[in-house]
């Protein structure tokens, strides 16, 4: 968090530097990819990661903001999909239209969804969250009338037949860029407001912002169903490029559990935490996809590099590297471990006296 | 004096035959109190006394099973936290409770009295929340620590900042559970003028303490509980000598 102090440093400005140049060249390379990569493949690949990024992004406005897991946020991107394809075949309307429309269907759906089970915390929410999944993925399977079954649904493309492949995807890895910025520029926008310290008051503890006057069951509602709206634009925006749909993967517990592994590693409390996070997940699966061929040996490979994240960075790439810079940091006027010996016995005294949390006490 | 608030309202916190029971224990078990309005009023009694199970009945946190909570004359009973803060009641927490993760400043601003869509919706960082953030901070002394989360800080300064987090939100009454608990002398002397200061400024308060010397010198009124409901009250004086006090204490 930026500090609202006026006084800063020399090392602030040189990192504000580098971290402005770092956005920028990231920014770049990301525009510049579809013409850097060597050939189809490489593109679709990164469509893929593009779209991990947008459903991690919209994971995280409930992921991050409030602390509660969902690990079943793949409703929300398979209702998106399937809303859309369906609006396009059943309805008639344009594809555009079709997947605004099919996402605003899924965001009041959450309504209900969100007001049953924002009612429990922790595990039990977690639970919860995958049961709509579960049901889910079995009625699309059984109603084949709609959903096509387990044969699949086939998405009409929105460009023309006469558009091919390669350029398909690098408009459609456009497109994907252009809905993470927005769901980012949202998100900054709520972490901004009193809304969005509301919200992470809610996910440091929920009954003490509930005391101090915030409508908490409210809040957790409107961001959940602002979550639910992006993910099932993700989830949209996917299946206009993939062009088929299957049970099978739009309402799969994996795809929830990836937005959920994203966001961890990359971060779940920083802004561009989940796309950092779907970069390197979403690199590693296709890369350990591609080493390891058909067999499912990916996923061991993926849960062993999680496992060492967890291990070495458990709040996420994104705040190790910033608890890195603290670090080096040459002044640390502003730091409370900066104090007197005096001062550090009294602390200390303090410390012995009071009951503090383990996790602060071994720090 | 001086009175920067409005005058004390004639009536304060009432409570009538509150019960709350955890399986087949009655933590609070017909419970009749009238908290005195403009006064600091102290709660005590033994370990298990079901004074923390009192505090949470009144504000909100849990729900009562029967009776009645009623707040300046208005039923508050079993309304949710957010409500019963919004209507002007303030609490802290026993062992103090702050948000780890974020800067003492954002602490500050989780406070909030009822207001308008918009305001919610406003910058958290506007000028006019982080001037009465600073000025608050400076008023219980850590106004130096603004920008380092709350977890870094000690335990006395983060008692210091859950009071000024309170303050935010404008109470009436505010309602403190062993704000001397874990602190050393020098800042429950600290803690103590704070209170006092506030009370001159027209605030109630309803304070659960452990430490005596804390709750005679400070509270106008002292009820004392026994089982779940009051045994006695009136001036520290009248209980330290109330026979039924000293059985409930040390069990003669």
């Amino acid at each position: 968090m930026p500090s609202a102090s006026s006084t800063r440093t020399g090392f602030d400005t040189a990192l504000l530097g580098i971290k402005g140049l770092a956005l920028v060249a990231a920014g770049v390379l990301v525009l510049a990819f579809p013409q850097l990569a060597p050939d189809a493949f490489i593109l679709s690949v990164g469509v893929v990661i593009a779209s991990y990024a947008a459903l991690a992004v919209s994971w995280n406005f409930v992921g991050g903001f409030t602390g509660y897991i969902s690990l079943g946020h793949a409703a929300y991107s398979g209702l998106g999909g399937y809303g859309t394809a369906l609006l396009i075949l059943e309805a008639g309307w344009n594809p555009w239209l079709s997947l605004v429309g099919s996402a605003v269907a899924v965001g009041v759906l959450a309504l209900p969804i969100g007001f049953a089970s924002l009612r429990v915390r922790g595990a039990s929410f977690v639970i919860v969250s995958i049961a709509l999944v579960l049901i889910l993925l079995l009625v699309s399977q059984s109603w084949s009338d709609v959903t096509g079954g387990s044969n699949g649904l086939r998405v009409p493309r929105p460009f023309g037949e006469d558009v091919l492949r390669p350029e398909q995807h690098e408009r459609f890895f456009y497109l994907h860029v252009g809905l993470i910025v927005i769901a980012l520029a949202v998100w900054w926008a709520i972490d901004r407001s009193r809304f969005g310290t509301g919200l992470k008051a809610i996910r440091e503890d929920e009954d003490k912002a509930q005391a101090l006057g915030v409508p908490t069951f409210a809040y957790k509602l409107t961001v959940f169903v602002i979550s639910a709206f992006f993910t099932a634009l993700a989830g949209g925006m996917y299946a206009l490029w993939f062009g088929s749909l299957d049970p099978i993967f739009q309402f799969s517990i994996l795809v929830g559990s990836y937005m959920v592994l994203m966001s961890l590693l990359g971060g779940i409390r920083s802004l561009l935490g989940p796309v950092v996070g779907a970069v390197i997940v979403g690199y590693s699966l296709e890369y350990f996809k591609s080493a390891y061929g058909d067999t499912q040996f990916h996923l061991v490979a993926l849960g062993l590099l999680l496992a060492l994240v967890v291990l070495f960075m458990p709040d996420g790439v994104l705040p190790a590297l910033g608890s890195l810079v603290d670090r080096i940091r040459p002044d640390k006027a502003t730091s409370i471990r900066e104090m007197t010996a005096a001062e550090l016995v009294e602390k200390n005294k303090e410390i012995d006296e009071a009951r503090r949390e383990p996790e602060e006490v071994s720090r | 004096m001086t009175t920067t608030q409005a005058p004390p309202a004639v009536r304060s916190l009432e409570t009538v035959e509150l019960r709350k029971s955890f399986g087949g224990v009655h933590a609070v078990d017909g419970a009749t109190v009238t908290f005195r309005p403009g006064k600091i009023n102290a709660l005590i009694g033994p370990n298990g006394s079901g004074k923390t199970t009192f505090f949470n009945c009144v504000t909100g946190m849990i729900k009562p099973d029967s009776g009645e909570v009623t707040y300046q004359g208005a039923d508050i009973t079993g309304k949710a936290p957010h409500r019963i803060a919004a209507a002007g009641v303030g609490r802290s927490f026993q062992l103090c409770r702050i948000f780890p993760r974020m800067t003492v400043l954002e602490n500050m601003l989780v406070g909030v009295r009822p207001e308008g869509l918009l305001h919610r919706l406003r910058g958290s960082r506007n000028a006019d929340d982080i001037a009465k953030a600073r000025e608050l901070l400076r008023r219980v002394g850590i106004d130096h620590l603004e920008s380092s989360e709350a977890r870094d800080i000690s335990y006395g300064q983060q008692k210091l900042l859950e009071l000024a987090g309170v303050l935010m939100t404008d109470p009436e009454t505010i309602m403190l559970d062993e704000p001397a608990g874990g602190v050393n002398p020098a800042l429950i002397g600290r803690i103590g003028t704070l209170v006092r200061e506030l009370n001159a400024e027209g605030r109630t308060f309803v304070i659960v303490e452990h430490n005596m010397d804390m709750v005679m010198s400070l509270s106008d009124h002292v009820v004392v509980f026994d089982r779940g409901r009051p045994i006695a009250e009136g001036t520290p004086a009248e209980v330290q000598g109330d026979p039924r006090v000293l059985e409930a204490y040390l069990g003669i």
